[in-house]
């Protein structure tokens, strides 16, 4: 279980985002029947939801009760980081890029305030810790923070769109070592 | 590696400087002694300031609506308890909370979730509390802004520091709006609404905003910050707001005390953010089911950045994501937007 979930998270390129709005029903269908665990498969996407409680002591999270764990599995073939729901144009990412995606679902803002200058612009150099985006969930702003220093040579989503989790919003050329 | 050390070359302005602890301790000697009358030479002893000072301060504090009496020679008393959101006065209703401890108070400040942000940015603990008489910029949503009248109204935010996913944070914001809920119908006997996510209403009319900022990287929080504005002793709304916002004073027709009322908010926070670590976001859910009429059955106009449509509430999804059933049967899921109360 444990090595399934890192194999899958190592590969930055290959992982696409499973859609939470599915995974919510999942969740609620788990509910409604008093599942602990949900295996779905279909094509190329492989879910498996555990809830986090009927884990052995030492759960990652304490908010263990509401803690699914889920796990994506993708064969070799997927090789598109990009989800086609993000609408970009589909050429493969260069694998020395750094993708940044979001951590939740919600709505992209690419600047601070509507009509504001955009955070961040392709070709922009960004330390780390600079906020690139706000991602809005349930009137939660969430400040996306780049997690290197480099240039940022694509932003995939535009200002005002949905976004799912994992879903890529910037790819970033890391600089080398100052 | 600590929350914050990364961030050390964001070129952000200097923190504003807090209100002098100084005050916050003249403030405590004179509500714990009310209408007894104390000299300006002991004041400036026990707080350790010299005379003058004591009398500028004691300016600065009627300029925030303190009634204090008397004059530097015949000494000070006020005459009932300061309803000043003072460190001192606002701890003692917080024992047992973590949000006695770190208590930043300021007359005058830009807005309460600025100086929030920062202070999670530099590694302030979970449970510190922003507070300030006078907000010069408050802000709302999407760049509105947050009428913020001198000491009429709660402008707190509060630095939480959740170890969860940032998936399941979103809930964060039912869980500040069920606090206010609470706290506001404690506080004016009324029977209060919650319109999805997190404004509480009096009389269909917007009493509490809430907005919630935080900082994450993809799989970790690093901060969240829940800024909340009440309107309570405001006897009117100027002009532009006057349809859709009221005070709690203009709906019960008395003044309500801010400091007991933001204690009220603070310990109901901790409840229910307490149950949500613990629980999880269910409960939260089910509290919001039974004192929400927005929950189902309400015709709601629901504005977002894409859309626009009419249509019926029809429950949240476990996250607390609002359910929408348009006139034609679909389900739409509102992550975020604006929800109007549809004719």
């Amino acid at each position: 279980m444990k090595r399934k979930a890192k194999k899958a998270g190592a590969n930055h390129s290959r992982d696409s985002a499973p859609d939470l709005r599915e995974v919510s029903k999942i969740l609620e269908f788990m509910e409604q029947h008093s599942l602990d665990e949900f295996e779905y498969e279909n094509g190329n996407v492989h879910i498996r939801l555990r809830k986090a409680q009927s884990h052995a002591a030492g759960a990652p999270f304490r908010a263990a009760h509401s803690v699914p764990e889920i796990v994506v599995a993708h064969p070799a073939t997927v090789s598109s980081a990009t989800p086609e729901q993000s609408g970009s144009t589909p050429e493969p990412i260069d694998e020395n890029l750094h993708v940044i995606k979001s951590p939740i679902v919600g709505t992209f803002y690419s600047s601070p305030t509507p009509g504001a200058d955009p955070f961040v612009r392709p070709g922009d150099h960004v330390d780390a810790g600079r906020v690139l985006c706000i991602i809005e969930a349930m009137k939660l702003m969430n400040e996306i923070e780049a997690d290197v220093a480099g240039e940022v040579m694509r932003v995939f989503v535009e200002n005002g769109q949905p976004v799912e989790y994992g879903e890529p919003l910037f790819a970033i050329h890391p600089s080398r070592k100052q | 590696m600590a929350p914050g050390k990364s961030r050390a070359q964001k070129n952000r302005p200097s923190l504003p400087r807090r209100t002098d602890k100084r005050i916050d301790a003249l403030l405590s000697l004179l509500s714990e002694n009310t209408t007894i009358v104390i000299s300006g030479a002991q004041i400036a002893k026990e707080i350790g300031v010299r005379r003058q000072t004591v009398w500028r301060w004691i300016e600065t504090l009627r300029a925030a609506g303190v009634k204090v009496k008397g004059h530097p020679r015949t000494g000070y008393h006020i005459e009932r308890a300061a309803d000043v959101l003072a460190p001192k006065l606002l701890a003692r209703g917080l024992r047992g909370t973590p949000f006695a401890k770190h208590i930043f108070h300021f007359f005058k400040v830009d807005s309460t979730n600025t100086v929030a942000m920062r202070l999670g940015e530099e590694g302030e603990a979970h449970g510190t509390v922003v507070v300030a008489e006078e907000q010069t910029s408050g802000r709302g949503r999407a760049g509105h802004s947050w009428h913020s009248e001198k000491a009429a109204g709660i402008y707190v935010s509060i630095l939480l520091q959740p170890q969860i996913s940032p998936m399941l944070a979103p809930a964060l914001t039912l869980v500040a709006g069920l606090a206010a809920y609470d706290a506001i119908a404690e506080g004016s006997g009324l029977l209060p609404d919650i319109r999805w996510p997190n404004d509480v209403l009096l009389k269909g009319k917007k009493v509490c905003g809430i907005l919630t900022e935080m900082q994450t990287e993809p799989d970790r929080m690093h901060f969240a910050v829940v800024g909340i504005g009440i309107n309570v002793n405001q006897s009117k709304m100027p002009g532009e707001l006057a349809s859709i916002a009221t005070s709690m004073r203009m709906e019960t027709g008395r003044a309500h005390s801010r400091l007991e009322l933001l204690a009220r908010l603070l310990w109901h926070l901790d409840r229910y953010y307490n149950q949500f670590i613990a629980e999880g976001a269910a409960p939260i859910l089910r509290r919001f089911a039974e004192v929400s009429s927005y929950f189902e059955g309400k015709r709601v106009r629901i504005s977002t950045s894409t859309d626009n449509f009419v249509g019926t509430t029809a429950g949240l999804e476990p996250m607390g994501i609002l359910r929408v059933k348009r006139d034609d049967g679909k389900i739409e899921s509102v992550i975020s937007g604006t929800v109007a109360e549809a004719e």
